[in-house]
């Protein structure tokens, strides 16, 4: 056979009380590596082995502190800063109702925590490919007898010594036991094709999983997220009247609502011009007013100066200047006619104006005009 | 464990050896399943169907399909919570608190009240889930990083119930799975077939009996039942708070904790009293699970039901002492209004039956302790009925009061609570030691040095 | 498979391949890159799959955007609605999405009725007519018309009749209108049919007055009023307007001048129950009680042209019926000393005697100082008295009459089958309906024509004298319908003139040209735009004339009613009138105002005489029984009443309908059957016997025994109701804060916490219990509003209503005698609300406004908060109601137009409550910022104020020190629910008084 290496001699023993013995004379005869097995702890072994106390006590009070730590932090923080809301008229840092979430929490670190150290940390879990496995020796061990075990690290070790001395003690069908030579020399290889097609078929189920559980499980009966609710918001489309049909409505004609204000001369611009006197002086007030509504409505076609240079470059045709002749001789009611009920591509201004405003409007106008075309005694 | 061996009977009968307690234990594992056990898995699965279906067509339609209604919140769904994680309270109390007390004779059910403990709480935790109005939102109760940047409520006591049911799984758990880690390792070198052999050294995580291992796990298992020992306690205190930290007269009570907990204890210890019986029987475990353990049972019954019985009369005591007419209204309307059938049948089941536990030999007739403790059960159940329902349903408004009624789906759901407990506790039979195995060696007689008794050699040979 | 197994390696039988995770180290460079390549593709495939692909739908806006419309703010339209209120339609984008009163109307100052309030769900109906059907199938209306004008021409030259059969007529165009068409087809009779009217109160006042057009009553000024069998708050004359003028009169905050209401009546009308003197009286005996009152009055005053008539005297009376004598001498003595400050009411639909005889007390009580003649209510039709529905159908069934037209009319259903009417249409060749939806007389008709809902009519009505109410549509037909004025008129004009939705406006315009003439107008236009503006025209109404009735009138009149075996009254519903609105889910699913019943009808008796035939109503579970009169019998559940006087059972009608679409189909019982021809709705010598069936009639309230001793006055001993008698108060104003258990202070005193405080708005409302009569204006307000579901029947019975406003009614006294007291419950918003801090997700929190609020997204629906609210006003959605009623019922396209865009439409599974309207209080504040002013909240209104015709209910900002609210809020009758809580609820309520003398109260 091929050198194996050898990993450590291993000897059974039948009672409680010869285990004790003999792993008190493996102590004492200077081994250190060396282990005793048994099918249950047995009392007074580690004071036979010379064990030192157990650490798991120190893991579990730094756990358990972290953890309260942890949790009271986090609600203070969560509750008193992130995002304080007033609950029930109580403080934003309610501790009292604090206590019972810690203390949870405390536990659960401390022995979840614990136990996890205690496995992979000290004993080194989880570990199926030890030597000791599927020996003859672990199956005694782990039914109804005791045994020693001597590893070949300890320095003090030479096979024919240990087993002779494991003889002497007493120990019964002594076994050498060696580390599994493919186990040791086992090379790793990622692109073996089981692996490879798992990862793809892994990707694939996961992504089609995710794809139909987000977009449409999850928007399937019974699920509802209150997304689309049985109303109709503004604009929006109206499955009453039909696909791209509108929700919103235009009021039959003739009717009039509390908040609409007849304009008496629609379609009648000189009886406007006749009729209508703007209400308004032109105070500073006004006229900032005034320019402040123009500013946003009108100059966009007719310019900041009413001399029709659209900021829309020729998306829209260009209004005619606000100087010509012809607008300096209408009177303001005219104007007001036409910001009103509109004229050939300019709209109605109604809706977003009111009679206010829109006067104020006629003002600026004015001032433009007057501007424009200064006489020589608005100069003095 | 760490039990010194005092001058007492041993808690295991009939001197078996190492051997044979392996034979014996796993003698379930082993041995494929007979057609006793076949007809019992299909009867709670069948149970379990009901509550699925009942379940699934409450995710589709909505709570509507149940009883409550506007004043009663909250029925059936929080009654069964409520009911679940009292039983499950047994396991931990016995294998942290009495061990701690360093009773012996808890090692013969520790592992299976463990067992017990996990399901019943694996049931519980679903109410409080399904008992929502879009269950699809559930994981709103959990705080977790979100766009929304809202956190969860850290004053309600339905969040620290979440904390604490979470927490009392997750210990148990360790608890349980630390106890079986050595047993699985003994399984997996007695196994003949790969498959059992590969799973159990999964489980076994490679365990090898090393003492320098035996050492740091006894310590572990202190560890863990220190903490054990508040967290039962603390579980049905948090639980109980659900109903204290509220308004509603008949909830509103300091009482509630320590009454939960004894009532907790007191159900739980009568749940692993039925289901022990049973096994002991079918398995032949009698003379592990002896009658001295039972009867031990009972007279832990007999304390938290004279408890429980207790609180019973304080409530009223503190209503009437209280001055608060809302508080005396509920609670003389509990005993004589339109629930007084429910009151009775609590009242009852749980103090009066109980109460024969005085005499030595209905302790340890085991018959009569299985219907009592059966009754127990049914009283505890309604003991959460009660609590619940009759306080929501004649509260402050007597213009909102109403009557509750469960429907079929209420009862298909509470049916199928108990087809799932029972169904995983069957299971669990079959693929695990219901006994620890290493425990049960450690208090044989002769398993400890230094104890010439007669038959110390004989264990090996 | 293996690979999993290799991670946990086992020597025995298994490949020893890669060893557990990769190692990185050992990979060469190259093979790493490619490693990695690998892992980030399977995470990128991942990832994509996580994208999120549903459509977001897109936005459609105006081509041309209406002038008065601005996105996402509402836009309000004066209107009237079919019962004659004046209104104001709320429209969103030109859709109506509720209603209010019309605020600057001078008669119902912005009060409408509850039916009006519900009336926006009809609009939506999805079971109206969409378009004309022929026998039964579909057909264009061209070919309607084209027909039936063609039919019509051949009936009129063959010299038949044609009849036209309608409702009463308040609108003068539409009477114009049914002159022309008498005008064109000559031989055409118009004949308005009501089951309830005001006909026997005209009749007697022509008999006493000669004069058609009866004054109105300025009830405001009346000290004392009292009403025979009358329910001035729910169905007799014009209820939001008399709760308005009688409860101006019933406040603490000017108790010295509360009025005082007797009820004399068999049964526990909404009236009776907000009387200070409830005497129940059976019907029988009416007469002879008014007679001895009158007797009494003029022995005791020995007025000028009256004198005494029979032997009829209140001791008799008294004694022979064991009424209460104690509240009767009360009743005598505040007649005499309240002359001209007193009045006498009739119910409308009692017998023209007992009108008679309230005329001639009410002439010695010289009541015409509280008649407004200004405002009289005029008649364009004579409504057919009921000897001339005889004759007309007598001639229908001689086949004098060819065609029958029946316009927005359901005689089949109203009509007793005594009529026989569908006997009698048999050998009609032609029959015409016009109704909004299927019903009992459209299945008998040839011709079924949609007409419009009012809020797609043009039109007008006139109820009195000097005041015309306009009707403008606010949207066109939204089903192919046309408008029963059009529609005639069309006929009218006949087939070469073509139809549009502009005729019957056109036809309008000019009515009213002349009108504007009258009151010389200057120019149209602006007479007719402001008109509709405002929603009325002011006319001149008539003088005041008071001529004394001649005593031979008193004389003639004889007893109308026998007092012998059971009495039978039979009411209008308050909800859903004489049956014409019962396909209104809302008004079915609205408590009852008195019995708190939904979804039916019942027997009302009384608890004594229903032990005496062995009759219960336990746990909503009803004994039915067998009413019989003569040959005719009904039966039906009975509902054990309080203060119903003994062997009397009070119906409510216009239940039990046939043909009224799936909700209101079958809902209650019909006891039209037990009427005769007279249409009296006062029955007597009638016998019950007990069926032995059981029925389930659902209350959203339990009932329980008033003799029970442990329940007994719950609602005083908990201090949920807290009353007491106007002379207390005036005696001792601070009787309540003496009563009260823990102030706002103390509970600060003793909190551990300090208070939050609330720098900008702090939201609170009161609600004075004087004021409240019970009406539930409020819920149908809150159910438009807040888009609140209906539940249906079943689901009330499983206690899961979902009204966030509901009106508590408490009992306390006798059966007998009880004495009811009204309490409106809503959301409290706490400042230390229960709720909040039991919610595991913070669904509900505290608002810096101090309002409790509910963040739908967020709720999974625990039901918490619900169980650990005191007050119960939470409601949970335990279905998609919408989706589960009468299978998704309301969940139909054309309701999506319904429900108000400002407030989440909430999913199943989620907990909802009153939000004190905080879409409102949201558009105020933003509304103060556009206009850069500083926000007060002194413009926010809620819903249930807006309705509230008694104005009990007032909403504010506290920190607004000029705020009324502010002012409640420390008002000496104030107190909060279950104080002793100390949750710090926010809704005050002002105590109830009760103008009693003292030592009746209780």
């Amino acid at each position: 056979m091929e050198n194996k290496i050898i990993y450590g001699v291993t000897g059974i023993f039948d009672t409680p009380d010869e285990i004790i013995s003999a792993a008190k004379q493996v102590k004492s005869s200077g081994f250190e590596r060396f282990d005793v097995h048994s099918p249950y702890p047995i009392h007074g072994m580690p004071k036979a082995m010379r064990l030192g106390a157990s650490p798991l006590g120190y893991f579990a009070l730094v756990f358990g502190l972290t953890g309260a730590f942890a949790a009271f932090a986090l609600m203070t923080y969560l509750m008193g800063y992130d995002y304080p809301l007033i609950i029930s008229g109580k403080p934003f840092i309610p501790i009292p109702a604090f206590i019972p979430v810690t203390f949870e929490v405390t536990v659960l670190l401390a022995s979840v925590g614990t136990v996890l150290a205690m496995l992979f940390l000290l004993f080194k879990l989880p570990n199926n490919s030890h030597p000791l496995h599927d020996t003859d020796y672990m199956k005694k061990v782990s039914s109804n007898k005791f045994g020693v075990c001597i590893e070949a690290k300890d320095e003090k070790f030479n096979e024919a010594e240990v087993i002779e001395f494991l003889k002497s003690i007493g120990a019964k069908d002594i076994e050498v036991i060696y580390y599994d030579n493919e186990a040791l020399n086992f090379k790793v290889n990622i692109f073996e094709w089981m692996f490879v097609a798992f990862l793809v078929v892994s990707a694939l189920v996961v992504s089609g999983a995710t794809y139909i559980v987000l977009n449409k499980l999850m928007f399937a009966p019974p699920f509802n997220w209150m997304m689309e609710q049985h109303r109709l918001d503004a604009q929006v489309e109206s499955k009453f009247f039909g696909k791209g049909n509108f929700s919103m409505r235009v009021a039959p004609a003739g009717t009039v609502s509390r908040n609409s204000n007849q304009f008496k001369f629609s379609g009648q611009p000189e009886l406007a011009d006749a009729k209508l006197i703007n209400p308004l002086i032109p105070t500073e007030e006004n006229l900032r007013k005034g320019m402040k509504k123009y500013d946003i409505y009108c100059s966009p076609c007719h310019g900041y100066y009413g001399i029709g240079d659209a900021r829309l470059n020729g998306q829209f045709p260009n209004p005619p200047s606000l100087h010509s002749e012809k607008v300096r001789n209408w009177g303001d009611g005219h104007i007001f006619y036409v910001i009103t009920e509109g004229q050939n591509s300019m709209p109605s201004y109604s809706s977003q104006l009111t009679n206010e405003e829109k006067w104020a409007i006629v003002l600026y106008v004015r001032a433009l005009q007057r501007a424009m075309n200064a006489k020589e005694e608005d100069v003095k | 464990m760490s039990i010194e061996v005092l001058k007492e009977p041993s808690v295991i009968e009939g001197k078996p050896t190492f051997v044979e307690i392996d034979e014996q234990i796993s003698s379930p594992i082993d041995k494929s399943p007979n057609i006793k056990y076949l007809i019992a898995l299909g009867i709670t699965s069948t149970m379990l169907l009901i509550g699925v279906i009942s379940i699934g067509a409450t995710f589709f339609y909505g709570i509507g399909l149940w009883g409550n209604n506007n004043p009663v919140g909250w029925a059936f769904d929080i009654i069964n919570f409520v009911f679940w994680v009292g039983i499950g309270h047994a396991g931990t109390l016995i294998s942290a608190i009495l061990f701690l007390f360093r009773q012996k004779w808890r090692t013969g059910i520790a592992r299976f009240a463990e067992g017990m403990t996990i399901f019943a709480v694996m049931t519980a935790a679903l109410f409080p889930l399904i008992h929502v109005g879009r269950p699809w939102l559930a994981g709103y109760l959990f705080p977790y990083p979100n766009q929304h940047h809202l956190w969860v409520n850290f004053t309600s006591p339905l969040l620290w119930d979440v904390f604490a049911v979470s927490t009392y799984f997750t210990v148990s758990f360790v608890f349980w799975y630390i106890g079986l880690i050595p047993d699985f390792a003994t399984l997996r070198d007695r196994a003949k077939s790969g498959v059992k052999k590969v799973i159990y050294s999964i489980l076994s995580l490679g365990w090898r009996f090393s003492n320098r291992h035996w050492h740091n796990y006894e310590m572990i298992y202190l560890i863990l039942a220190g903490f054990a020992t508040p967290l039962v306690l603390s579980v049905h205190t948090i639980v109980s708070f659900d109903f204290a930290v509220s308004i509603m007269p008949g909830w509103h009570t300091t009482i509630f904790p320590p009454y939960f907990v004894a009532g907790a204890v007191f159900s739980g210890f009568a749940m692993v009293q039925n289901v022990l019986i049973i096994i002991r029987k079918i398995f032949n475990f009698e003379h592990i699970i002896t009658l001295d353990t039972l009867e031990k049972m009972n007279k832990i019954m007999l304390a938290t039901g004279s408890m429980v019985g207790y609180a019973y009369g304080m409530e009223f005591f503190i209503a009437w002492y209280s001055g608060s007419q809302f508080e005396s209204f509920v609670f003389i309307n509990r005993a004589f209004g339109p629930y007084a059938w429910a009151y009775w049948i609590m009242v009852s089941c749980n103090v009066v039956f109980p109460q024969l536990f005085w005499f030595k030999k209905i302790r340890r007739n085991i018959p009569i302790m299985f219907v009592i403790a059966v009754l127990v059960n049914v009283g505890m159940w309604f003991e959460r009925f009660v609590i619940i329902v009759t306080s929501l349903a004649h509260d402050f408004m007597p213009s909102s009061w109403a009557y509750y009624k469960p429907t079929l789906v209420d009862f298909g759901i509470l049916i199928g609570s108990s087809g799932l407990f029972f169904t995983l506790l069957l299971l669990f039979i079959k693929a695990m030691p219901v006994i620890s195995i290493a425990e049960v060696k450690a208090v044989l007689d002769g398993a400890q040095p230094h104890h010439h008794t007669h038959n110390g050699g004989r264990n090996g040979k | 498979m293996k690979l999993f197994f290799n991670l946990f390696k086992n020597k025995s039988e298994f490949s020893r391949k890669s060893k557990s995770a990769p190692d990185f180290e050992k990979m060469s460079a190259e093979s790493r890159r490619r490693f990695l390549a690998l892992m980030g593709a399977t995470t990128a495939l991942t990832a994509t799959a996580c994208k999120d692909y549903r459509d977001k739908g897109e936005i459609i806006s105006y081509n041309r955007k209406p002038q008065d419309v601005t996105y996402g703010k509402a836009n309000y339209y004066a209107s009237t609605y079919r019962d004659g209120s004046p209104i104001l339609i709320k429209t969103r984008e030109g859709r109506p999405i509720g209603i209010t009163g019309n605020d600057i109307h001078p008669t119902s100052k912005g009060k409408v009725s509850i039916q009006a309030e519900a009336s926006i769900l009809d609009l939506y109906d999805p079971e109206r007519l969409k378009f004309p059907l022929k026998n039964g199938n579909k057909t264009e209306w061209k070919t309607a018309n084209q027909e039936i004008v063609k039919r019509l021409d051949e009936i009129s030259a063959k010299g038949k009749e044609i009849a036209i059969i309608t409702g009463k007529i308040n609108s003068p165009t539409y009477a114009k209108l049914l002159n022309d068409f008498a005008g064109k087809y000559k031989n055409t009779g118009i004949y308005p049919i009501e089951l309830f009217s005001d006909r026997n109160k005209r009749l007697a006042w022509n008999a006493c007055y000669e004069s058609n057009e009866y004054p109105a009553i300025d009830w405001s000024k009346a000290n004392v009023i009292v009403a025979v069998e009358a329910d001035l708050f729910a169905s007799d004359g014009v209820p939001p307007e008399q709760i308005n003028e009688i409860t101006k009169r019933r406040s603490g905050e000017k108790a010295e001048n509360f009025n005082r209401i007797y009820a004399i009546e068999a049964g526990m009308s909404l009236f009776g129950a907000n009387a200070d003197y409830h005497i129940r009286v059976r019907p029988g005996v009416y007469y002879s009680l008014l007679l001895a009152i009158y007797n009494d009055l003029v022995v005791k005053l020995a007025p000028f042209g009256h004198s005494t008539i029979g032997d009829y005297s209140i001791e008799k009376v008294v004694a022979e019926n064991k009424l209460n004598q104690k509240k009767i001498n009360a009743l005598l003595n505040d007649l005499l000393n309240n002359q001209g400050k007193s009045i006498v009411y009739v119910g409308d639909n009692l017998p023209v005697q007992l009108h008679i005889i309230a005329n001639f007390i009410n002439d010695i009580l010289s009541a015409y100082e509280l008649f407004d003649y200004n405002s009289s209510y005029v008649e364009f039709f004579k409504i057919l008295e009921t000897s001339e529905i005889e004759n007309l159908i007598g001639r229908m069934k001689q086949g004098e009459i060819g065609a029958v037209i029946f316009a927005d009319i359901n005689p089949a259903y109203i009509l007793p089958p005594d009529f026989d009417l569908q006997g009698a249409l048999k050998n009609i060749e032609l029959k015409i309906a016009l109704t909004e939806r299927e019903n009992e007389t459209s299945k008998l008709s040839d011709f079924v024509l949609p007409i419009n809902h009012p809020f797609e009519s043009w039109g007008d009505y006139q109820t009195r004298k000097n005041i015309v109410n306009l009707q403008q549509p606010v949207i066109e037909p939204i089903f192919d319908t046309r408008q029963k004025e059009a529609i005639l008129l069309s006929w009218i004009y006949g087939n070469n003139a073509e139809y549009s939705f502009d005729l019957y406006h056109k036809y309008l315009k000019n009515k009213y040209l002349e009108v504007a003439k009258q009151l010389n107008a200057v120019d149209f236009d602006s007479f007719w735009y402001s008109a509709l503006h405002d929603g009325f025209i002011q006319l001149k109404g008539n003088e005041k004339n008071i001529t004394k009735p001649k005593l031979i009138i008193l004389r003639q009149t004889k007893k109308p009613i026998e007092d012998s075996g059971i009495s039978i009254v039979l009411k209008k519903s308050p909800l859903i009138g004489d049956g014409r609105y019962s396909s209104n889910g809302w008004l079915q699913e609205i408590p009852h105002p008195v019995s708190k019943i939904v979804w039916d009808n019942y027997a009302a008796i009384s608890p004594i005489t229903a032990k005496r035939y062995g009759l219960d109503y336990k746990d909503f579970k009803s004994s039915v029984i067998k009413i019989s009169i003569g040959s005719k019998e009904i039966t039906m559940p009975i509902l054990l009443q309080p203060g119903v006087a003994e062997d009397t059972i009070i119906i409510e009608l216009g239940y039990g309908r046939k043909e009224a679409g799936t909700i209101g189909t079958g809902v209650g019982f019909d006891a039209i059957p037990l009427m005769d021809k007279t249409l009296s709705v006062v029955l007597s010598g009638a016998k019950i016997e007990k069926t032995g069936k059981k029925y389930k009639l659902f209350a959203t309230q339990e009932f329980h025994k008033l003799e029970d001793e442990y329940l007994k006055d719950l609602h005083r001993k908990r201090q949920l109701i807290q009353d007491g008698t106007v002379a207390m108060y005036l005696s001792n104003p601070n009787f309540i804060q003496k009563q009260r258990i823990m102030t706002e202070e103390e509970i600060d005193k003793h909190s551990v916490n300090p208070p939050h405080n609330y720098p900008e708005a702090k939201w609170a409302m009161a609600i004075d219990l004087s004021r409240c009569v019970g009406c539930s204006n409020c819920v149908a307000a809150c159910n438009v509003e807040n888009n609140i579901p209906i539940v249906g029947k079943e689901e009330c019975g499983n206690g899961r209503e979902m009204h966030w406003m509901r009106i508590d009614r408490y009992y306390s006294g006798t059966s007998e005698e009880p004495i009811v007291s009204y309490l409106p419950v809503l959301c409290q918003h706490c400042d230390m609300a229960p709720c909040e801090n039991v919610c595991p997700v913070v669904a509900t929190t505290h608002s810096t406004d101090g309002l409790n609020q509910m963040t739908y997204n967020r709720c999974v629906g625990t039901r918490y908060c619900a169980n650990n609210c005191p007050y119960k006003v939470r409601r949970f959605n335990f279905y998609d109601f919408r989706h589960r009623f009468a299978d998704g019922y309301y969940e139909q396209d054309s309701l999506e137009l319904l429900h108000n865009p400002e407030v989440t439409v909430r999913s199943r599974g989620v907990m909802e409550k009153c939000t004190f309207c905080v879409q409102r209080i949201a558009e105020a504040r933003q509304g103060a910022k556009s206009k850069g002013k500083e926000f007060t909240g002194a413009e926010v209104r809620t819903a249930c104020q807006e309705a509230c015709p008694a104005n009990a209910i007032v909403f504010g900002n506290v920190n607004d020190p000029n705020s009324e609210i502010s002012r409640l809020i420390k008002h000496n009758l104030g107190y909060k629910l279950i104080e002793i809580l100390g949750i710090k609820p926010n809704v005050t309520y002002l105590a109830k008084l009760r103008n009693t003398n003292s030592e009746d109260l209780t």
